[in-house]
């Protein structure tokens, strides 16, 4: 099947232990236009692409990123995070038209 | 060198400015050969191609040096050929601190020649612990990649990547 615009999500470790300093990769679904390119039949795509991501843990943003046309389609990113807390992970993507799109992963700690 | 790994293609273009240094030193080379040579931050950083990106280095850094050549406060990882200008791979490590009283608080990524070559801006706090980004970008041609970060206290360091852009990504 294929996926719409703003489909999102977000990986996390299957086991984690707190205190961990983890990785988190998430992918959203999203043309990424640069305004550059035009149809077969000539006519220009307009820009749109994703231009802002807040990265929020318990409800603190613990990141931001701004970003341009020049992040390629379907946009990927990953980063690191300390798991000091069981909370959840929030990513919200915006783009240039101001459509918003979340995405949730909840951290929580494997029994010892 | 930087903390002991194996000889990079950095490490070649770095030493090889220094060569080319010592012979305008020489007076070997005189007039605008000898300028060039003494423009940008350190010997072997990309020259600063035009004035765009001179005034994104300006806007974001204004007069502070941009240090470079220190590996484990900056890396930038990307592969030396993209064969596809769409999907180029990018890895963006720090082993600098990540602690409330000094961390990397942004991350500047700038494609020389891209169309907008301010890529992108990762703006982090000392929660995430430790810095690791992975993403991938579009590239119009071949140009340098420059990974700018800043920290908390004031001090900016770069690492860059050459990178051989086959098929324009950018339409």
């Amino acid at each position: 099947m294929r996926s719409e615009v703003g489909d999102a999500r977000i990986r996390l470790p299957d086991r984690i232990a707190r205190g961990d300093t983890i990785v988190v990769n998430s992918i959203i679904s999203h043309p990424m236009d640069t305004g550059f390119f035009r149809t077969a039949e000539g006519v220009p795509i307009p820009a749109w692409f994703i231009r802002d991501v807040v990265v929020t843990y318990g409800g603190e943003e613990i990141a931001r990123f701004e970003w341009t046309s020049g992040i390629s389609r379907d946009p990927v990113v990953s980063f690191m995070l300390t798991a000091d807390k069981e909370a959840p992970l929030t990513m919200v993507w915006t783009d240039n038209k101001g459509a918003t799109f979340t995405q949730t992963a909840n951290i929580a700690f494997a029994a010892a | 060198m930087s903390s002991g790994q194996p000889f990079t293609r950095r490490d070649f273009v770095r030493a090889f400015g220094l060569a080319a240094a010592g012979l305008a030193g020489s007076g070997g080379l005189a007039g605008p050969e000898r300028l060039l040579a003494m423009t940008g931050s350190a010997a072997g950083d990309p020259e600063v191609p035009n004035e765009q990106i001179a005034r994104i280095l300006k806007d974001l850094f204004g007069d502070r040096p941009i240090r470079s050549g220190n590996r484990s406060n900056i890396s930038l990882d990307m592969p030396a050929v993209a064969e596809d200008g769409r999907v180029v791979p990018v890895v963006i490590e720090s082993f600098l601190p990540m602690t409330p009283d000094r961390y990397v608080r942004a991350i500047h990524l700038i494609v020389d020649f891209n169309p907008d070559p301010h890529l992108a801006a990762f703006h982090l706090t000392p929660a995430l612990g430790q810095v690791s980004i992975q993403t991938r970008i579009k590239m119009k041609r071949t140009t340098w990649v420059r990974a700018i970060l800043e920290t908390s206290t004031g001090e900016v360091w770069a690492d860059y990547a050459r990178v051989n852009v086959t098929l324009n990504g950018c339409g």
